[in-house]
């Protein structure tokens, strides 16, 4: 009996390999926690593979790593075109049928994605300097993902994307400009028939939090990179004490822009974020709370 | 006895898996190249083999010269230039150098294409004696490679960072409109050719680096954005793949088609030349 459970994927593994084979994470070493609770998420090792369905996946490097495909015939993994690096002539290459292509393309998420059939090799990067995550989904199991994080997904894995409702509006009547400080829509990754691999990139390092029920954490919009389904996010307004400048401290850009996160599930972050734009006043807003210091 | 004891020697010299330089037994870096020697090549299953992570502080020659590699996110290639030796670059490439060092500008044929192309005009160069360093702006990696004579290499505009005095430079243009508009590797290559004495060439390429060995007639489909350089006999050529939109219609995405014989190198981060992400 197996009674292993991988840290980073929470999955039964095998703890005799030096590297988890459902997440490459490395299985030989201590975890690294943070004292208020963060875990490191350790890179994969330099061509480390991980096992899926028939095919598996090699990842190859550590600064931009690439994730490197070899498919056995019938399966097949999807990505956004741009991430593709380089292909076996043989690998046969079509789009993926997508909904909603007008607003995907309005919220500047990737109108097309490719499928990638076997047999054949493929393989992917991102580009930016930081970590590939495997996540691998058991059946049933869905996953939030923040846009532009997605670097592939198994065949069986179900893609879709709602609303994050996370938003706020900057500006006057006439030159109204809404925010999205999470992007204006998430994915959302579910294994339908059987497991699957989801594969993330995230720039900078990764750190990732099991959150009990009921607690909450504060964290810089842009820095998500996934979370269970069952962890709820809204907006957070905090505005510092600025004695003597009452109308600023409500109005301008010394204020922070946050979300909550409150449990119980999963979140994980990476150290590489922009801050929220706009430095006007908040005219309107998800729904939020409110801190003035 | 002497054929011997050349066997002996031959026996415990150590060859450099990247550059294929014979090493002194118990060496633990390439002295031409820098390779760690001491760490087993990292190849992934289908044949690509990573180019050599220098160690930080890493020291190797080049004729009566040195150069050291100094950092390991975005590394610096520090060089200690002998009097009989120079090294050419482009001059934004320059991080620091010795007051002593004279700079120089090495004409480029073809001045005005070569500007139209979006190419630096005038490549400058570096006499010795004197320290010069040089690094590029973004994550990545120094890949080394030393150039035996004869040889020829096609290398992706703005991905070199030196080259010895010995290595010919000149530029080639990209043939074919549809290669142009849609090959996403800029009008013109960086070739780099040596006559009868051998030359180091160091790029930089961005992320992680890769190199495969295609064999007479193998193809490889690759982006035109990983692209980072090649052996002057591999053909490369823009490939239109059509994949449908629904209502969007049809999207052209081009690949670069790769046919061996020869090296290709490609770099793991770049700008995808369809839709700059």
């Amino acid at each position: 009996m197996n009674a292993y459970v991988c840290p980073y994927c929470r999955q039964p593994s095998d703890p005799s390999q030096q590297t988890c084979p459902l997440c490459g994470a490395p299985v030989d070493v201590r975890e690294v926690v943070s004292d208020s609770g963060w875990i490191e998420q350790p890179p994969v090792r330099d061509m480390a593979k991980l096992q899926f369905g028939q095919s598996h996946c090699q990842i190859a490097g550590t600064t931009v790593p690439v994730a490197e495909f070899n498919l056995a015939h019938g399966e097949m993994v999807y990505f956004s075109h741009h991430v593709l690096l380089w292909a076996d002539p043989a690998t046969r290459l079509q789009s993926m049928s997508m909904r909603g292509g007008w607003k995907r393309m309005l919220a500047g998420l990737p109108m097309m994605m490719v499928e990638a059939h076997g047999p054949g090799h493929i393989a992917l990067s991102d580009n930016h300097a930081g970590e590939v995550i495997a996540l691998p989904l058991q059946h049933g199991h869905s996953m939030w993902v923040k846009e532009h994080r997605f670097l592939c997904a198994t065949g069986n894995i179900r893609y879709d994307w709602n609303s994050n409702d996370v938003w706020y509006v900057t500006g006057d009547r006439d030159e109204q400009e809404t925010h999205y400080p999470m992007g204006q829509y998430g994915d959302i990754f579910t294994a339908t028939d059987r497991p699957g691999l989801l594969l993330l990139h995230a720039p900078g390092n990764a750190f990732i939090r099991d959150l009990r029920q009921g607690e909450s954490l504060l964290v810089q919009p842009s820095s998500l990179i996934y979370h269970d389904l069952s962890v709820r996010v809204h907006l957070h307004l905090e505005y510092p004490r600025n004695r003597g400048f009452s109308f600023w401290r409500s109005n301008w850009d010394y204020r922070n822009i946050m979300v909550r996160l409150i449990g119980p599930g999963r979140v994980a972050v990476n150290s590489i974020f922009e801050r929220p734009e706009g430095m006007e006043a908040i005219r309107n807003h998800s729904y939020a709370t409110r801190r003035r210091w | 006895m002497l054929v011997l004891t050349a066997m002996f020697r031959a026996v415990e010299a150590i060859q450099c898996g990247w550059c294929r330089a014979q090493n002194q037994p118990g060496t633990t870096t390439c002295m031409t190249c820098g390779a760690p020697l001491d760490v087993r090549d990292k190849v992934s299953d289908s044949g690509w083999r990573e180019a050599p992570r220098l160690r930080d502080m890493t020291e190797f020659r080049f004729s009566a010269s040195t150069c050291q590699v100094e950092g390991e996110l975005v590394p610096v290639a520090e060089i200690a230039l002998s009097p009989q030796d120079g090294v050419y670059f482009e001059h934004h490439v320059l991080l620091w150098k010795d007051e002593s060092v004279p700079l120089s500008s090495l004409p480029t044929a073809g001045g005005m294409k070569r500007s139209l192309g979006g190419m630096p005009h005038i490549v400058t160069v570096a006499q010795g004696p004197g320290r010069i360093a040089f690094s590029r702006d973004a994550p990545g990696e120094l890949v080394v490679l030393p150039l035996h004579p004869g040889m020829e290499l096609d290398v992706r505009e703005h991905a070199f960072l030196l080259a010895t005095h010995s290595i010919q430079y000149s530029f080639v243009r990209i043939k074919g409109l549809v290669n142009l508009l849609h090959g996403g590797n800029g009008m013109f290559m960086d070739r780099f050719v040596t006559a009868q004495y051998p030359g180091l060439l160091m790029l930089h390429g961005n992320g992680n680096v890769l190199e495969r060995s295609l064999r007479p007639g193998e193809k490889i489909l690759v982006e035109p954005g990983g692209f980072l350089y090649k052996d002057s006999t591999v053909t490369m050529q823009a490939v239109q793949l059509q994949l449908k939109t629904g209502m969007f219609g049809r999207h052209g995405m081009y690949l670069a088609e790769m046919t061996g014989p020869g090296r290709v190198g490609i770099q793991s981060m770049y700008v995808h030349h369809g839709s700059g992400e």
